[in-house]
């Protein structure tokens, strides 16, 4: 999978590159509008990530550019404006997806992950981890033999981390995908967290094998951790 | 507008001396006026006696008539009979007079004679015979126009100066008016403490400056408010600035393992995050100032999302044995925007929980205030706010100095961006709190 990453911050644009190949993506930086722009129109990505205050040429420009000349690769938005008329102008000029700057990197993959999966069918009903599983239709959660009883909120965050086996999720994540909130001036993280402690209370603390871990600062991890 | 505006001093002095003339004029016209008619009845009724006596000594002693003039001192007369002249005196042909439109029966006239003197005429008439006499106006008139030469000198003279005395005058109604700007030129951004010196409140220019004194202490207040706002900011993102580089620039200062390592990113991840939610509170704040984000109003029911709120943040009541009751009550409604007011709430509640202990109760209910306005209500069991932070406490980055029982103390932006959401859908919170007896937090919203 090749992914092209148009942003002029040196720092930033490095640990994306870093981020990304080491979860098995090959890397392409341009530092401005101008050249991703001509990288793109030369070479096929399957995924372009797009700063949209970029030097010499806009973001939005390059985007409205590459969608008049047919150009379908998916385009993921990062910025650091967050007015809804900015989201609004960015998706309505044909980006699929944005994050707003600082994002999380799990997230970050997630997305990326659910934007290169677009289109294929979901069709997993039961998730599964070690002797953890849940059923999506009947939202039964069991650890082997043992059902566990979940609250909504409980059960949706499993879900989510068992949808990213292996892989950290972050607060931010969980805020969007499970409590639906997008404002990060909510006091939202002692919810997170708590509700987190409830649920490694259900399906850990009984169990011999801890399969729910912290990630200090980033978020939560279902498994081991992969490097 | 053509021309330079004058002055308000030269147009209060101008106006001041239009005023002023035309009111002397009229007085002046008055008084001639009064004068003329007061002169010529004297005369005329002198003229009177003359012409009765002529008439009468015609009529009796005819042949008197010759000595008349010389005897009674009647100077001035003629009488034609038929058209014929009968008599006149010599001096009625010496004065001139001779001509003088003499109309039988009309009022006294003046007329000037030959000799350059005034005279006033009269004449009566019988069908047979005309009787005309005359009297000299002589000092009366040139008293007359003794008067009209000393009126029209002076009335320019009193013209200019009032035109002069006008000016002083409003220069010094207008002193306090100039002392004022002074003063005000001198108050800046630095010294917006000061004052304009206010000599009598209940006059005007008393309260133009206590008006403007209003003006400067709101702007004062702003402006305090403005710069603690920014100290407070910088110390709050340098807080966690300050921890990042300690916690980097220790780790390195000697070889550790990857735990360890590990260990240090993720201390300095977890200020990145309170960094970030700090920012974004901030920018919620700062976008509201600036009035970016409009309200979309609709018909809300205060219960159900008091409720919604209320099971957003169970959890945190639940794990501190807290009870956290709604009382659904009955359906009210209040027109506002419901994302901004459920954050407003959310502050508010998660406030409740911080400062409530552990086992206390917090109930929270929508209902309609006797003044007929929606409100939710949140009641804690915490420690209240004793009076002296009770106004403070919307502050940003307020904290008053209750315990957090072990908790980390936000960025003290909750209520601040509480009082902003309610604010902002035309509202306002009240607090009531007893110390040691809880706090009751009242979100007034106006009605549908």
């Amino acid at each position: 999978m090749r992914i092209l990453v148009v942003e002029d911050e040196k720092k930033v644009a490095n640990a994306l590159r870093e981020g990304l190949e080491a979860d098995g993506y090959t890397v392409t930086l341009a530092a401005d509008g101008e050249e991703g722009f001509g990288l793109v129109s030369r070479e096929a990505f399957d995924l372009v990530l797009l700063d949209l205050a970029l030097p010499r040429r806009d973001g939005v420009d390059v985007l409205a550019a590459m969608r008049k000349r047919n150009c379908m690769t998916p385009v993921f938005i990062l910025t650091a404006r967050d007015s809804v008329e900015d989201r609004v102008l960015g998706l309505d000029t044909g980006a699929d997806d944005y994050l707003v700057k600082p994002f999380t990197f799990p997230e970050l993959l997630a997305r990326i992950r659910a934007l290169l999966r677009r289109g294929r069918a979901e069709s997993a009903l039961r998730l599964q981890h070690e002797d953890l599983w849940v059923d999506l239709a009947t939202r039964k959660v069991a650890r082997g033999e043992q059902a566990l009883d979940l609250t909504a909120k409980e059960f949706d965050i499993l879900e989510c981390l068992l949808r990213n086996p292996g892989r950290t999720v972050s607060r931010d994540m969980l805020a969007r995908q499970v409590w639906h909130v997008t404002a990060r001036a909510t006091p939202l993280d002692n919810v997170i967290d708590v509700t987190m402690v409830r649920l490694r209370r259900k399906i850990d603390d009984p169990f011999e094998t801890k399969l729910l871990h912290t990630v200090r600062g980033v978020g939560f991890v279902l498994g081991a951790r992969r490097e | 507008m053509k021309g330079q505006r004058l002055s308000v001093r030269a147009r209060l002095a101008l106006w001041h001396t239009g005023v002023l003339t035309l009111i002397v004029c009229v007085f002046s016209a008055g008084i001639l006026f009064f004068v003329r008619e007061s002169m010529f009845a004297g005369i005329d009724r002198q003229l009177y006696r003359a012409l009765t006596t002529v008439d009468w000594v015609y009529h009796h002693e005819p042949e008197e008539i010759h000595d008349l003039a010389s005897e009674s001192g009647i100077a001035f007369f003629r009488v034609v009979v038929d058209g014929k002249l009968l008599y006149q005196t010599g001096d009625w042909e010496r004065a001139g007079l001779t001509g003088a439109p003499v109309e039988p029966g009309a009022a006294p006239d003046s007329w000037k004679g030959s000799d350059g003197t005034w005279y006033r005429v009269q004449a009566v008439a019988e069908p047979s015979y005309t009787i005309a006499a005359a009297v000299r106006e002589g000092a009366r008139r040139d008293a007359l126009w003794t008067l009209i030469v000393i009126l029209a000198a002076g009335i320019p003279l009193a013209a200019a100066l009032a035109v002069a005395g006008g000016y002083f005058l409003a220069g010094r109604a207008l002193a306090p008016v100039g002392a004022m700007a002074d003063k005000a030129r001198q108050i800046t951004a630095d010294s917006l403490g000061e004052r304009l010196p206010v000599l009598n409140p209940q006059d005007e220019f008393g309260r133009l400056a206590a008006v403007f004194n209003d003006t400067l202490a709101r702007l004062h207040d702003s402006f305090d408010r403005l710069r603690r706002f920014t100290a407070d900011a910088s110390h709050e993102l340098r807080t966690p600035l300050t921890a990042m580089r300690s916690v980097g620039e220790v780790a390195l200062q000697a070889p550790h393992d990857a735990g360890r390592y590990r260990e240090v990113i993720g201390s300095m991840l977890e200020e990145v995050h309170r960094l970030t939610h700090l920012v974004d509170s901030l920018l919620v704040l700062t976008r509201a100032d600036c009035g970016a984000t409009p309200p979309v109003r609709e018909v809300v029911e205060l219960g159900s999302l008091a409720g919604s709120v209320a099971d957003h943040l169970r959890v945190l009541a639940e794990e501190k044995r807290q009870s956290l009751v709604v009382d659904p009550g009955a359906r009210v409604e209040a027109l506002c925007d419901p994302a901004i007011l459920r954050l407003g709430l959310m502050n508010l509640l998660h406030n409740a929980i911080k400062y409530t202990p552990e086992r206390g109760a917090i109930s929270v209910r929508a209902r309609e205030t006797a003044s007929g306005h929606s409100s939710i209500e949140v009641q804690d069991s915490g420690p209240g706010i004793a009076p002296a932070h009770r106004e403070r406490i919307f502050e940003r980055f307020y904290r008053g100095d209750a315990g957090f029982n072990g908790e980390s103390p936000g960025a003290g932006l909750g209520l601040a961006i509480a009082r902003w959401a309610v604010a902002a859908n035309g509202g306002r919170i009240e607090v009531e709190s007893e110390e040691s007896r809880g706090s009751l937090f009242r979100i007034v919203l106006p009605g549908r």
